[in-house]
């Protein structure tokens, strides 16, 4: 297994002052550390105000961290372009995230000029290729976001992101505002993408069903720390931590209740 | 008799040329004290059939239904005045996304005291009646689990983490002490923690205030915990009910199938990475809806048939309304024109044709 990314002491303070004379609130994030091999997919959990979102934002590069290193390992015999960004994020809502009043192709054509040194021929042949790879079809290039489902969206998000080449993708919350159906196909998309592309794949989730399904390794997060890491079958099935405990236990007892129905 | 009786239901809107069912004869009941999950996507209308009982349509949208009834009571044919009673005491709601329908300016004490009826302070002078609801605000906070009363009553809307929102926007709805609970998407976007939580409240109320529930949700493990039976909307169309647990061993409809599918925690024997069975394509937009049955064009068991509304169909409690159910390849009968189409022909579906409609709208 190749490793492809190397987080070491990854750390992020914020405080923000919130009136004249009371102590600043602050919330320290990490020093989280951890490798991540090609093609593998880590799920972040946690509660509500753990730093997850923070995570993915510092690992995405939407915020710098106060200390501590994020390391690409790149095989040199690959042929990605040199000025390819190696993590791009997808966020939550994929519908409020386009530009409403540019057309699906302006964005990533836009995306592509501001990010690479492709002519524009070339800019064309990549768009083209991105759109079916996510599934859309060549009309989409003229699509505005209200004109697309959910479903569509959602590839559009996975298409910007992908357009740059990156060697992984960071997704906060990527399920949660989908409806079962879409959820499905999104979930195959990724599969499907990660065996085509041995693309690496970050995403948190409350979902613990979807985590169990598709993610190798889990990272559970509580006030900013990682307290716990491992294998996902062997976290959910032997969790050590209270807060883990309490997440996978009552994730189970929903599922109990529906096998003692069937 | 049932609490609220809906048979029928049809809405239609007039657009530009012609008219749409945005709702196609959704039937169901909620029993006195039953938990009944309506289930559905987005697009599938759940929150329009949550309207049309509580009368928040726009007026000029036409609601149709052979039986729309509150304890016998006919909704359709109040005035405002009864239905606003009836909303004021005996439903209530807990909408999607509860900051939202909270006032951001206003500290949630006032805005809990707000929602007491006035009938329920009975003390005459106006510092023992303030005192009074007071206590009434905290008794009901008390009641959804919320020990630290004097710190959420201090707050705004927007300080409040999501499971204590929810759990106060129950608890506003509870001021009324309803017959009914109709909560609209409650679990949407909670991790697991926090939703058994909410969950157990609600068991809880069910169980020890005999509360109707109406759960509106697409959260199947949720809806599997706490739900006696369910309705399944699909675009408008009400395409199967009945007790969770003969749902969940025999769905008869493709689109229950798939929705059950979409779990892959109900699934002991999938493989981790494994694809999920998945319905191609999406639910269809109101301008684009497809004659007869609405899941046609995802189906993968349609025929040249299905461009007819099925009609419902029930055995032992257990309704459908499919022209080949699953599970059940004998029920029905046989039709001469089936073994023309097999799987394989791909069978197109034009948009709403109104000739077909018509001719399928009798049952
Ligand atoms: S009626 Fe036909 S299209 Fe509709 S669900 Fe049944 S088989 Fe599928």
């Amino acid at each position: 297994m190749t490793k492809i990314l190397c987080v070491k002491d990854l750390s992020y303070t914020n405080s923000r002052k919130t009136g004249l004379f009371s102590a600043p609130r602050t919330f320290v994030l990490g020093p989280i550390s951890f490798d991540m091999v090609k093609g593998e997919t880590i799920a972040i959990i946690g509660n509500n105000g753990a730093g997850k979102s923070l995570t993915a934002k510092v690992l995405a590069g939407a915020i710098r961290p106060s200390s501590g290193s994020i390391t690409f390992i790149t095989d040199e015999t690959s042929q990605q372009s040199s000025h390819s960004h190696p993590i791009r994020m997808i966020l939550q809502h994929s519908s409020s995230a386009m530009n409403p009043a540019l057309s699906l192709g302006s964005v990533l054509h836009n995306t592509l000029k501001l990010n690479t040194r492709l002519d524009e021929a070339q800019r064309q042949e990549k768009i083209k290729e991105t759109l079916k790879l996510v599934g859309l079809l060549r009309d989409h290039y003229y699509y505005y976001s209200h004109m697309m489902s959910d479903g569509q969206q959602q590839r559009a998000a996975l298409a910007r992101a992908l357009i740059l080449d990156p060697k992984i993708i960071v997704a906060d919350e990527p399920f949660a505002a989908l409806d079962p159906s879409v959820r499905s196909q999104t979930v195959n998309l990724i599969l499907k993408l990660q065996h085509e592309l041995g693309l690496g794949f970050v995403f948190i989730s409350h979902n613990i069903g979807i985590v169990r399904h598709i993610s190798d390794r889990v990272l559970v997060m509580d006030k900013g720390q990682i307290i716990e890491a491992g294998r996902t079958e062997e976290v959910l099935a032997d969790p050590k931590e209270v807060l883990t405990q309490k997440l996978v236990q009552s994730h189970f007892s929903l599922v109990e209740r529906h096998a003692s129905l069937v | 008799m049932a609490l609220l009786d809906i048979k029928n239901l049809t809405l239609y809107l007039d657009g530009p040329g012609e008219t749409i069912k945005a709702l196609e004869k959704v039937t169901f009941t909620l029993q006195e004290g039953e938990i009944k999950a309506l289930v559905g996507e987005s697009g599938s209308g759940k929150t329009l059939v949550v309207k049309a009982i509580i009368g928040a349509l726009p007026e000029h949208w036409r609601v149709k239904a052979d039986r729309l009834t509150y304890k016998g009571q006919d909704l359709l044919k109040m005035n405002y005045e009864q239905r606003r009673q009836i909303m004021r005491r005996e439903i209530a709601v807990v909408f999607q996304e509860p900051t939202s329908s909270l006032d951001p300016s206003v500290k949630l004490g006032e805005q809990i005291q707000e929602s007491i009826p006035d009938e329920f302070v009975t003390k005459k002078w106006f510092w023992e009646r303030n005192k009074q609801r007071k206590e009434i605000a905290t008794g009901l906070l008390h009641k959804v689990g919320i020990r630290e009363h004097d710190r959420w009553m201090n707050s705004y809307p927007y300080q409040l983490p999501a499971d204590v929102s929810q759990k106060i926007m129950i608890a506003m709805a509870l001021a009324s002490e309803p017959r009914i609970l109709i909560a609209d998407d409650s679990t949407r976007g909670m991790e697991s923690t926090t939703k058994t939580q909410v969950l157990k409240l609600l068991l809880k109320l069910n169980k020890t205030k005999n509360l109707s529930i109406l759960f509106v949700s697409h959260d199947l493990l949720a809806i599997t915990t706490i739900a006696d039976t369910i309705t399944v909307l699909y675009c408008g169309q009400t395409v199967e009910s009945g007790k969770v647990k003969s749902l969940l061993k025999r769905p008869l409809h493709p689109y229950t199938k798939a929705l059950l599918d979409s779990v892959p925690s109900f699934q002991s024997a999938l493989k981790t990475k494994s694809p999920l069975t998945a319905l191609s394509g999406t639910i269809p937009s109101l301008q684009h809806l497809p004659a007869g049955c609405r899941l046609g064009p995802r189906c993968p068991n349609a025929r040249k048939k299905c461009v007819q509304v099925p009609i419902m169909r029930s055995i032992q409690g257990h309704n459908y309304s499919c022209h080949y159910p699953l599970h059940l390849p004998k029920a029905g009968k046989k039709d001469p024109t089936d073994d023309k189409f097999g799987e394989q022909d791909p069978i197109k579906f034009n948009l709403i044709n109104p000739a077909l409609e018509e001719d399928s709208a009798d049952d």
